[in-house]
Order: structure tokens, then C-alpha cells, then sequence
């Protein structure tokens, strides 16, 4: 048993310590997510024009003007300049300094009605700064809390019968947290995955396999193997996780769409049922094939076949979304390689029913047991077949040598 | 007890028969002899031996019993493919398969130190084992055979890759371990070794077992074909002599079937030839070898 963990140590130290891990091993992820966001961030940022809007108040209601309420990061304010006239204010902004000038008729509090004037696009941020300045302004007679809750509106919350779950219209950042997840997960299965085909590959490569199969039984050497490369995965995700969570504690405070980040405990549920052992399948497959490949370049293109399914589930994102209950996810669902994502996917989206997590984990759990098994066969037929391929048929063939 | 002892196995991969129907055994403390030409089926049977392959029929004996997991840490095993992590220091590398033999951290490190001094390697026990030359790396592999210091060492073609010098130092280190009542196998196709550290050989061609037994026994068997002749006279010509042969001042005499030594002897002192030197050409076990690879066979 104490050369398992000896393999399972090698395995892991021989990865986790190596410049090339820290380097795309862990930075790989988060530096994806910082550029996603720096990129949503700079496509918002050129959306906000902070030059100064206009208007030309007809009504008397903004007459001696409350300032608009401070937008949320990352609005900018942009300031709102009263003009006397319509001259005035068309001048100024042909004169590029406001972006836009809006005119409040003096029937405005009849109708409704009022008009803009711009000369380039007015974007929706200036024109919604625009909007609760106006609002804050009509309400400023009412009862401050009453206000307050006028310009901010509701959160509508959307429930279960069972008050078991919940989903706020203010954390919908909440539905992407496990489809990031699941793709923090999947990328860490197959770099893990990746590693221990290699190995298996390598010590084909390098000759080391018949030196180590006199010392240890190729079972204990395989479930080392794994146990060590999965110990890598979870290295991974834990940082990965410690490199998101805390950019968010720590901008909490200046962007508030953070402060309702939260992972449903069923989430976790789901990640420790279905993942787990979908991380020892995909493990155990890439094992395999390591073990049926004479070099790691015809490896690689096994993989590639193998992770086709995995993903299938966020090519038909769209219909899963339309429908999270359709057959069609129900049986992605099942599907061992498709299921980690389709059940991730549709747990923002749904009230998944327990069977179908209770059924699923089963199968991922088999099929993970049985990917194990074929794993340790692959390897005993393929350990010393060097420079050729083990065929599958020899895997599955009855008679063994 | 024989410390190995194998008993008609036979494996084959698909219609080759890799091994059919061998026996023989090893006595501890014994240095052994598996020989063959290449792709005779040594390193199957070494590895059926090993537990590596399963036989299609007969059993294996080692240590006292079938092969199991305990019997590992008594084993050192330096197959004909060396195999070293390529990608890790050397002193890690001896360490970890030091670990998967039952040894402990400052065992793997007192033991690897001595052996790394030994076969100058001390300065390099921190570089890649990649980084190291070949012969470096196979001295590294007989490293690590031995750290677990085994009652069982089985070697594959131990001089392949080495320079003079470092074959004399191989062979010395495996008469050490012989002396110190280790069981050795040496599995070579290099005669010349065999017979100068092998007390008992197998030889194995076609996955058969051609000759076993005493080395000199076996080339006793082989004798007779062939007397050493050194005298001053010239040799006379002689009944039951097929050819005559000059060598290093000594003739030999290459007998037809049938004559007997003794004959010739008594021909020569009837012919009055004074005889400095008269003996029975012990053949080399490379001559036997041809021979028994040519299909010659061992003499009736």
C-alpha cells in the first residue's frame, strides 16, 4: 500500500513543482478570467461618454434640479447641464460640449412626452443617467425610502415551491457561476488527464515501465498514478479558486453585482458527485489510451476525440437553455462524458430532480469504476509494447497473455 | 532449495512460440548463465520468471515459492531496455525507485551516496538523468539494481553500452555480490563474459533449451573433437585426423567421428614423436555456441 502513495507522491511533485505548471498549469485559467473581464470591462468603459448631457426644461420640474444619483461601477457620472433655451443647448452641443441635450415640454408631466437631440449614438448608460436624474427629481417631494426604492426598482426573487432554492434578477451572475465552474473543471480534468497520459506515455517512451513493474503491482502503479494526477487537478482548481475568490472579496465593496455571488450548497453537491467521478473517468480513460499509444503525439489525437463529447453540452447551450427539461437534456444528463456540463448548465437554469442526480452519479461512478479497470487492463497488455500501438480489440479479447 | 526454479514453461505471442517447454534452475548464491542468440526467448523467459508474463503452461518457482508482491524488494532486476525518468535529477530518480523497493529516504541516501562515489557520479547525482552520457545513465541503472541490495539480481545484457573500464567495473561489482552470496542470473549473448564469471549456463535458442548444466561440464561434452599438440618433430601423418591447424607454435588436431584421443596419442608414441604437450582441446563456450546454434547439437 505505501508504494502506492510513493507513486501517487512522484506523480504529484513530479508536475505541481515544475516552472511549466505554475506557468500554465495555474496562471492559465485565471489569466483567461482576468482577460475576459478586463475585456468586458473595456467594452463597457467605451460605452460610457461622460460628456456632459443637456436639457432644456419646458415644465418647471427641474427647476432648482436635485444631482443624479451616483451610478454603479463601471458607470461612470456624467454630468447634466440645464440649458435656458433649445439655441442654447443646440449650440453647445454643435460646440461638442454635451453629447446630447433632452427637451421636457411643459405638458411633460401630462403626457410623458419629451424629446433628445444628439449628433453621434447616444448610448443607453448616458441616457439611463439621464432617466433617474429626471426620476430622483419628480420624486423629490416623496418619502426619501419610498424614492429610493422608485429608482433602484425591485429584486424580484424567483423560488421554488419548497423555499429549497432561489434565484435573485440582481445575482443573475449566480447562473454563470457553475457554467464557469464547470468550465474551470473541465479544463483541469483534461490538463490532469493530459498529465497522466503523458506519464504512461513517457515511461513506455523511456523504458522505466519493466524497472517499475518488477517493484509494484501495475494495479497499485496505476491507482498511484491516478490518485496522484487527480491530487494535481484538485491543486489546480483550489487555486484557481483561491485566485477568483479573492479578486472578489477584495472588489466586493466597489462593484456590488459581486456581493451576490454565492454557490447553491446543491452546486457543491453537484461538483463533488458528478465531477469527482467524471475527473476519475477522464483520468482513467487518458490512462488508457496512454497505455494503448506507443507515442504521445498519437495520444494527443485520441484526446481530442475524447473531449468532443465533454463538450457537447455548450454547443447545444441555446436549447438547453430554451428547454432545461427536454429529453434531450435529460439524456445528456446521463451520458457519463456529457453530463458533468449538461447538469452544471442546467442547474442555473432549473430544479434539478433528485433521481436524476442520484442516477447520473451512479453511472459517472461505474462508468469511472469501469475506466479504472479497462485502464489497469490497457496497462498490462501496453506496458511493454514498444513503438507499437496496443489495439482495442486486444483490450476487450477474452484470453489475455 | 533452488532459489529459481523454472518447470516447462511455455509462452507464446500469437503463432510465435516464444518459449517452449524450459526448465532448469538456480542454486542460491549462484552466478548463472542465460544465454542464446538474439530473439531466442531469454528475455521472455526472464520475464515470465519476473511475473511480467504469464505462462501458457508450466510454473515458476523464485525465492521459495510463486512470485508475489514481498518478493519485489528482494529482487534487482537491470533489463536489456534500460529505463531511467529522463526528465528528474538523478539523485531523485534513484530515490524514488529505491522507495518503490521498501527503502526508506536516508537508507536510499546513505546506500546511493556510496554507490554514486564508487562509480563516479557524485558530481552529476544533481543534474537530469537526460543530461547525463549513456554509459553514465547505464551506471546509474546498475545503481539502482542494487540499492535495495537484493538476494535476487537478475541482469540483461549488463555490459551493453559500456567502455573496458566500465565493464571491468560492472563485472567486478557483480563477482562483489556473487561473493557475498548473492544469487545472480546473467542474461548475455557475449560468451567471453559468461564463461568468465558463470559457474552454470542455460542456453536457450528458438525459445528451447539447448544445453544446461556445469560450464565445465558442458565443454567437457564438447571435447573430444580436437587434441593440442606442442612438440619439436613434425607430425606425421595420422589415421582418425581430419585437419591440422597451427596454433601459437602448438598444433591442433581435428579428430574425424569416431577416433578417440587416446588413439591419436598412441599413433604419436609409436611414431616416436617426443610430445612437449598433449591435451584435449576444451572447445570455448563461443565455439559451442556456434555450434549449437548452427544445429550442431550437443554430442551424443
Amino acid at each position: 500500500m505505501t508504494k502506492l502513495w510513493h507513486v501517487a507522491w512522484h506523480e504529484y511533485q513530479r508536475h505541481v513543482f515544475k516552472r511549466r505548471f505554475v506557468l500554465i498549469g495555474l496562471l492559465s485559467v485565471p489569466l483567461i478570467i482576468l482577460v475576459m473581464v478586463g475585456l468586458i470591462y473595456l467594452v463597457l468603459s467605451l460605452d460610457i461618454n461622460t460628456t456632459p448631457l443637456g436639457y432644456v426644461d419646458y415644465s418647471g420640474l427641474l427647476k432648482d434640479a436635485l444631482p443624479a444619483p451616483a451610478p454603479e461601477p463601471p458607470d461612470r457620472p456624467v454630468p447634466v447641464l440645464p440649458f435656458e433655451t433649445e439655441a442654447a443647448a443646440r449650440s453647445a452641443l454643435d460646440a461638442g460640449q454635451i453629447q446630447a441635450y433632452f427637451v421636457l415640454p411643459a405638458d411633460y408631466l401630462s403626457t410623458g412626452r419629451l424629446s433628445v437631440v444628439h449628433l453621434g449614438a447616444l448610448k443607453d448608460p448616458a441616457r439611463q443617467q439621464f432617466y433617474n436624474f429626471l426620476t430622483a427629481n419628480l420624486l423629490r417631494n416623496t418619502d426619501p425610502l419610498i424614492a429610493n426604492r422608485l429608482v433602484k426598482g425591485a429584486e424580484i426573487i424567483v423560488q421554488t415551491p419548497d423555499g429549497s432554492r432561489s434565484v435573485s434578477s440582481k445575482n443573475w451572475f449566480n447562473v454563470l457561476v457553475p457554467i464557469v465552474a464547470g468550465i474551470a473543471f473541465i479544463i483541469a480534468m483534461f490538463s490532469t488527464g493530459g498529465y497522466l497520459m503523458q506519464a504512461v506515455v513517457e515511461e513506455k517512451e523511456n523504458r522505466t515501465m519493466e524497472v517499475i513493474i518488477t517493484s509494484v503491482s501495475p494495479n497499485q502503479f496505476m491507482a498511484g498514478k491516478i490518485i496522484g494526477d487527480t491530487a494535481v487537478g484538485l491543486t489546480q482548481i483550489f487555486l484557481w479558486m483561491l485566485f477568483i475568490v479573492i479578486p472578489i472579496l477584495a472588489l466586493r465593496n466597489t462593484m456590488s453585482f459581486l456581493r451576490g455571488i454565492q454557490i447553491a450548497p446543491q452546486t457543491l453537491l453537484l461538483m463533488a458527485f458528478i465531477m469527482f467521478p467524471a475527473f476519475i473517468l477522464v483520468s482513467a480513460l487518458m490512462a488508457a489510451i496512454g497505455a494503448t499509444v506507443s507515442e504521445a503525439r498519437e495520444g494527443q489525437q485520441m484526446v481530442s476525440m475524447l473531449s468532443l463529447p465533454i463538450w457537447i453540452p455548450y454547443m447545444l447551450t441555446g436549447s438547453l437553455m430554451g428547454n432545461p427539461n427536454s429529453p434531450l437534456a435529460l439524456g445528456l444528463s446521463l451520458f457519463p462524458l456529457t453530463a458533468p456540463l449538461t447538469l452544471l448548465l442546467r442547474d442555473g437554469l432549473t430544479i434539478l430532480p433528485a433521481w436524476q442526480i442520484a442516477l447520473s452519479a451512479l453511472i459517472q461512478v461505474l462508468c469511472a469504476a469501469g475506466a479504472i479497470w479497462l485502464a489497469g487492463r490497457a496497462f498490462r497488455l501496453g506496458m511493454l509494447r514498444y513503438g507499437k500501438r496496443l489495439k482495442w480489440r486486444e483490450v476487450f479479447a477474452r484470453n489475455q497473455p | 532449495m533452488p532459489a529459481v526454479e523454472l518447470s516447462h514453461i511455455s509462452k507464446s505471442f500469437g503463432p510465435i512460440k516464444a518459449v517452449d517447454d524450459v526448465s532448469f534452475s538456480i542454486e542460491k548464491g549462484e552466478l548463472f548463465g542465460l544465454l542464446g542468440p538474439n530473439g531466442a526467448g531469454k528475455t521472455t523467459s526472464l520475464r515470465v520468471m519476473l511475473d511480467i508474463f504469464k505462462p501458457e503452461s508450466g510454473s515458476v518457482d523464485i525465492l521459495g515459492g510463486p512470485m508475489n508482491e514481498s518478493k519485489k524488494d528482494h529482487i534487482g532486476y537491470m533489463p536489456e531496455e534500460r529505463g531511467l525518468y529522463q526528465d528528474i535529477p538523478l539523485d531523485r530518480c534513484l530515490a524514488y525507485l529505491g522507495s518503490l523497493k521498501g527503502l526508506s529516504p536516508t537508507e536510499v541516501k546513505e546506500r546511493a551516496a556510496v554507490y554514486l562515489e564508487r562509480f563516479d557520479l557524485t558530481a552529476s547525482k544533481s543534474k537530469k538523468v537526460k543530461e547525463l552520457s549513456k554509459g553514465m545513465q547505464q551506471k546509474a541503472q546498475v545503481i539502482a539494481t542494487l540499492l535495495h541490495q537484493p538476494e535476487l539480481l537478475i541482469v540483461d545484457e549488463p555490459f551493453g553500452g559500456l567502455d573496458p573500464l566500465n565493464t571491468q567495473m560492472v563485472k567486478d561489482l557483480l563477482f562483489e555480490q556473487h561473493q557475498k552470496g548473492v544469487t545472480i542470473i546473467l542474461c548475455s549473448h557475449q560468451m567471453h563474459q559468461v564463461e568468465e564469471l558463470c559457474d552454470r549456463i542455460v542456453l536457450i535458442d528458438h525459445g528451447k533449451v539447448m544445453l544446461y548444466g556445469a560450464l565445465d561440464d558442458i565443454r567437457r561434452q564438447f571435447s573430444g573433437h580436437a587434441v593440442t599438440v606442442r612438440t619439436s618433430d613434425k607430425i606425421p601423418a595420422l589415421k582418425g585426423v581430419e585437419r591440422i591447424e597451427p596454433i601459437n607454435g602448438a598444433v591442433k588436431l581435428h579428430l574425424a567421428m569416431g577416433t578417440a584421443p587416446q588413439e591419436i596419442l598412441r599413433s604419436l608414441v609409436a611414431q616416436n614423436v617426443t610430445l612437449e604437450q598433449f591435451e584435449i582441446s576444451m572447445p570455448t563456450l563461443d565455439e559451442i555456441f556456434i555450434r549449437v546454434v548452427q544445429g550442431e547439437g550437443a554430442p551424443a
